[in-house]
């Protein structure tokens, strides 16, 4: 009786622990059902399939937005960064002339690079990252428009195959999959990803264990470029052309789908698969609106409480943890 | 100690010169020539194709007129342009020609500059309660009307349509929706099944038109806004765009009547920026000068189709 | 006796879901008096000193205030009758002046603005009253943290507090700071406050206490004066007695090895010109006072921070500068100071916390070796008799002792020689701390060598085979073990010291 009364034995299902830790799963699952109820529309086999063409660009910004979050960090010029790799990209192959496939991995470079230089500015120049890449989410944005003249520009035939269909699939699903799979791989069995866990949950025990800290932080940021860099490409593949404004705001669905998706603003916490869910719900309600014809004003009310209420599951989960 | 805080400043000053670089080369477009008359152009935003054919149309005008040009871009901040403004109003600006990022946010700007006795040219979009000195702008209740004529011309006047709309609120979508409605009310065999904004924006557009084909398979016509969402809806309909399904679009941008001669929009209600911009400076002279002007001076939205494409096309 | 108890705990009981954490305790504060709360970490004293701050309700049972029943549903209803607490974590808002934070919530205003000069006055009169001499206008941030707990407890005292619950206060503060908190807590007690007080540093509770209540998982177990022996208040604690409570075992023959080798290390304003050794099997303890530069010296030779000139070796091998990595595979390992800010990620896994160190040096083409570390893991916890449910629970729930067991644990893994230990049993129970002297001689009787710097005498004096004592930055003196006593080393750290004065 002694001892033993006092360990915490969570034997008994604990709904609060489990919907703090499934709280996205949970609310997808019932989102989709009144979906189901509401429209017949919903669940058909080429509506799932819409949807899952159009959470690909925001699940891959938000892929690369939780390595960031988990390493204790925010990166707010993932947006920027896919319109202007997908629009460098563009001009790699309609003014410079380049074949296709360099263009395409020209642009990925370009989202790296970007990446590298939010990395380096936070690690090195110990920027706060949100202020670096508020920074960079200027420079980026503003690159693009001296690239574009403010003018879409045509891609390549290879950056457009991004966007169209491999036999009956739609590409952007299998880059999807594709991605998640690498991001959740990344994270979990690789040493880089393990260490992202350390810097974001205490960055000084993490370095004074030996981890290499600054070096994981460039690494993260880079990472969170290149996903960038892959989701302004695949939307300009959809689009079969880089646009100037591509992608305006995606970083705010990216933070939301993260946190929605469980991570912890505080770095330390965090999972590809609940990110993915978290960009899935984010995607099922606007899909929902738009098949219920909802005026545009309730729409974005809608969105904005969903973000709330993933903020206060946030919450909720530090509560319980700390208890 | 201290290499670290010598990188920090490294870092600092690398990532200055950055943002440095980026802004510095977005200035452009003022002419070196100092000698005419400075007005300064203050335009909504140059993210949007649109708004660049505009600019180039008033910088053509201006080179010709021998008028010092400043452009700058409110990046479709109102905070931003009231700024840009009082700065305009503090120099040797002769002339002010304004595109409101909002008709209601630019009034105290704008009073500030008449009252200094700086004329102030609105373009595109006119400045509720301020006096402008003139206001060039495409009528686009007008043109809302012209779009539904099109588009129930080419169903053959009857069949469902979806409506794309711009961001909300804003006067662009709210006149050019106004007129649309009004046109195609006059079709009794046409019904709107859905209106839904796509934010002027081409990805947004073909995300919403995509969930509107799923829950409304049977539309033979789309209206949007402009010719982003246009391109956007085509992009989601894929073939069906033109056979099937009627897309007319607004603006009469590079893209969109491209769009028009390769068949897949039937129609686009073409502004004409270049048009907007040139008369805009003209106008401005004109009032540096103490000439009379015109208090509104309208552009012609016209109708484009595949058999005048030809003569828009550049 | 008397006097009527302030405030009485009678009987109280708390559970959180199924677990019990208070079990039928009662403890009352007298006026004038210094009620002293013992018992070992997770033994429930937060819980009691949260039922009286108002912050949990009691389940079973009641508090009475002047001796009537009643009911504390929220802080500012403690605060009504005059109960203020002294957190561990203190609630000072740093970037605000000591006299905005001592009347922090009820600023005076004149015309709906701030009035300043009324905001000093009341400031300075609530300073006076534990005779505290600042300038109320520097902002707390700057104040060290002995002062900033006086800051608060005048704050507390100007909001006629009565009872004042001191939770561990002295964790943090020199044996000076302490002894002029114990004079400003003698001078409350004089004007009759009662004081509930909690510390792990048994020698003060003769000090300072007047009455001892000790609490056992959760259960009271007995109620003594505070002049009890310290070996049978640890007896009531721990629930046995502790034979050793400082077991070194040092090698009877010594042997020559130099491991760890240090010369002229300089960082200017830190520390200064210092050279040692340390052998095979040897524990060199470092004392001195908290800013001679102890924890300076032990973060330079882990690679921790950068030094001016010197050098390190290990075995002969020199180290880089500022280069933890490179310590590390020389067969360094640094326990630090501050176990949660620097030594553990609170939200990891204990599995995740034991291989830090060994993450990358495991790992096959970039990839984490999972089952291997988990074995290690395991294998460890289970040599250092670390407590927890599961490796996979999250080490924040790990009392003290088994928490720093598991950052010992992440060195042992990487089969380091050489530990550098700083404060290696703060915040850590008696029991835990017997354990972590015992890991100190297994190490030591491998070959390993171990500095250790600590600001507990005792532990210095007990564990270590040398001490070297550092002041202002620089080598005062070395000391064998048979030489070193209380006043010896005292006398070599504080000389200067106490001859400024």
């Amino acid at each position: 009786m002694s001892t033993t009364t006092l360990a915490p034995t969570r034997r008994s299902f604990d709904y609060k622990t489990f919907l703090a830790n499934n709280g996205a799963l949970v609310g997808l699952v019932v989102l989709c059902i009144a979906l189901v109820i509401a429209t017949p529309d919903f669940l058909t086999g080429q509506n799932l399939l819409n949807i899952g063409i159009q959470v690909s660009t925001v699940a891959v910004l938000a892929f690369g937005m939780t390595f960031v979050i988990v390493a204790g960090g925010i990166d707010l010029s993932v947006g920027a960064v896919a319109a202007l790799s997908a629009m460098a990209s563009g001009w790699f192959f309609v003014s410079a002339g380049m074949p296709g496939w360099v263009a395409l991995l020209g642009g990925l470079a370009v989202g790296l690079l970007a990446g590298i230089v939010n990395g380096a500015a936070n690690a090195y120049g110990k920027l706060p990252s949100f202020i670096a890449t508020l920074a960079m989410l200027s420079v980026a944005r503003g690159l693009t428009l001296v690239i574009s003249d403010g003018r879409p520009i045509k891609t390549a035939a290879e950056v457009s195959f991004l966007g169209g269909n491999i036999g009956p699939v739609p590409m952007p699903i299998v880059i999807l999959v594709l991605a998640a799979l690498v991001a959740s791989f990344i994270l979990n069995r690789t040493v880089l990803g393990r260490s992202m866990y350390a810097v974001g949950g205490n960055a000084e025990a993490a370095r004074l264990s030996g981890l290499p800290v600054k070096r994981i932080i460039v690494t993260v940021f880079a990472l969170a470029g290149v996903f960038a860099a892959l989701a302004g490409l695949l939307l300009a593949g959809r689009l079969d052309s880089a646009q100037p404004q591509a992608a305006a705001g995606y970083e705010l669905d990216a933070i939301a789908a993260v946190v929605i998706g469980g991570a912890s603003l505080s770095g330390g916490l965090g999972k590809i698969s609940g990110t993915f869910i978290g960009a899935l719900v984010l995607v099922v309600i606007r899909n929902g609106l738009n098949l219920l014809n909802v005026s545009s004003f309730w729409q974005q009310v809608v969105i904005g409480l969903v973000i709330a209420l993933a903020v206060g599951a946030d919450v909720l989960r530090r509560k319980t943890r700390n208890s | 100690m201290k290499s670290s805080s010598f990188r920090r400043i490294a870092a600092v000053t690398a990532t200055a010169a950055l943002i440095l670089a980026g802004t510095t080369a977005c200035g452009r477009g003022s002419g070196d020539e100092a000698s005419g008359p400075k007005v300064v152009l203050a335009i909504s935003t140059l993210n949007n194709p649109f708004f660049v054919e505009l600019r180039d149309g008033a910088q053509a005008a201006a080179d010709e007129a021998g008028v010092d040009l400043y452009i700058v871009d409110a990046q479709n901040d109102s905070a931003t342009q009231a700024n840009q403004l009082a700065t305009a109003a503090a120099g040797s600006t002769k002339a002010v020609i304004v595109n409101p990022v909002d008709s209601d946010a630019a009034s105290a700007s704008v009073n500030t500059l008449t009252a200094a006795n700086i004329p102030v040219i609105g373009v595109d979009r006119t400045v509720n309660d301020a006096d402008l000195t003139s206001l060039v702008a495409s009528d686009n209740v007008a043109g809302g009307k012209q779009a539904a004529d099109e588009l129930a011309a080419a169903m053959g006047e009857k069949g469902t349509v979806i409506s794309l709309q711009g961001v909300s609120g804003t006067s662009a979508s709210r006149d050019r929706g106004a007129g649309f409605d009004e046109g195609i009310a006059a079709y009794p065999d046409i019904t709107v099944v859905a209106e839904q904004t796509a934010n002027f924006d081409r990805a947004s557009a073909l995300d919403v038109t995509t969930n509107l084909l799923q829950a409304n398979p049977g539309v033979t016509g789309i209206f949007a806004e402009n010719d982003e969402m246009a391109l956007g809806a085509i992009q989601a309909l894929g073939a069906r765009a033109g056979a099937e399904v009627s897309v007319v679009g607004f603006d009469g941008t590079a893209d969109g009547l491209t769009a028009i001669s390769d068949g897949s929009l039937y129609a686009t209600v073409a502004q004409q920026p270049a048009e907007l911009g040139k008369l805009a400076i003209e106008l401005a002279v004109k009032a540096i000068n103490g000439d009379d002007v015109e208090a509104t001076v309208p552009v012609k939205v016209v109708s484009v189709t595949k058999t005048n494409v030809g003569d828009f096309s550049k | 006796m008397t006097v009527n108890p302030l405030i009485t705990l009678q009987n109280v009981t708390k559970t959180f879901g199924q677990v019990t954490v208070i079990q039928d305790v009662t403890v009352s504060v007298y006026p004038g008096q210094v009620q002293v709360l013992l018992g070992e970490n997770g033994a429930g004293k937060s819980t009691l000193i949260k039922m009286v701050a108002g912050v949990y309700q009691p389940d079973g049972g009641q508090i009475l205030v002047d001796g009537t029943v009643t009911t504390l549903p929220t802080t500012r209803a403690a605060e009504e009758h005059g109960i203020a607490t002294i957190h561990q974590e203190l609630n000072l808002v740093a970037t605000m002046s000591v006299a905005e934070n001592v009347m922090l919530g009820r600023m005076p205003t004149k015309l709906g603005m701030v009035d300043r000069k009324e905001l000093r006055r009341q400031a300075r009169a609530a300073l006076a009253l534990i005779g505290l001499e600042i300038d109320v206008d520097t902002p707390v941030g700057e104040l060290g943290i002995a002062r900033q707990q006086l800051v608060e407890i005048a704050k507390a005292l100007s909001i006629n507090a009565r009872v004042l619950i001191l939770d561990e206060p002295t964790a943090a503060l020199t044996r000076h700071e302490t002894q002029a908190l114990f004079a400003v807590m003698a001078d409350l007690r004089r004007r009759g406050v009662g004081m509930l007080f909690i510390s792990h540093h048994l020698d003060e509770i003769a000090e300072v206490g007047d009455t001892v209540t000790v609490i056992r998982d959760g259960h009271f177990i007995a109620e003594v004066p505070a002049s009890t022996p310290e070996d049978e208040l640890v007896k009531l604690m721990v629930g046995r007695s502790i034979e050793d409570q400082f077991p070194r075992r040092a090698d009877e023959t010594p042997a020559l090895t130099e491991v760890l080798t240090v010369e002229n290390l300089t960082s200017a304003g830190h520390f200064d010109d210092i050279s040692f050794t340390v052998r095979a099997g040897e524990v060199l303890g470092i004392a001195g006072l908290v800013g001679a530069g102890r924890t300076e010296l032990i973060r330079a030779i882990a690679g921790a921070d950068r030094y001016d000139t010197g050098s390190v070796a290990v075995r002969g091998t020199p180290l880089p500068k500022g280069d933890i990595q490179a310590a590390i595979r020389a067969g360094i390992g640094h326990v630090p100071e501050d176990r949660k800010g620097q030594g553990l990620v609170l939200d990891a896994s204990v599995n995740d916390n034991l291989g830090y160190a060994t993450l990358a040096s495991s790992a096959k083409l970039g990839l984490a070796d999972f089952t291997g570390q988990r074995r290690r893991a395991e294998a460890v916890a289970a040599k250092l008799r670390i407590r927890m449910h599961t490796i996979d629970q999250p080490i924040r729930s790990l009392s003290g002792g088994n928490q720093q067991k598991a950052v010992f644990g992440r060195w042992i893994i990487a089969a380091s020689t050489v530990l550098l230990l700083d404060e290696p049993t703060r915040g850590v129970d008696v029991g835990a701390k017997v354990e972590i002297y015992e890991l100190m001689n297994s190490i030591t009787a491998a070959g390993g060598a171990i500095v250790m710097v600590s600001s507990e005498l005792p532990e210095i004096l007990g564990m270590s085979d040398r001490i070297l004592v550092m002041r202002d930055g620089r080598l005062a003196g070395e000391l064998s073990a048979a030489d070193a006593t209380q006043d010896t080393v005292m006398t070599l750290a504080a000389r200067d010291v106490a001859a400024q004065r």
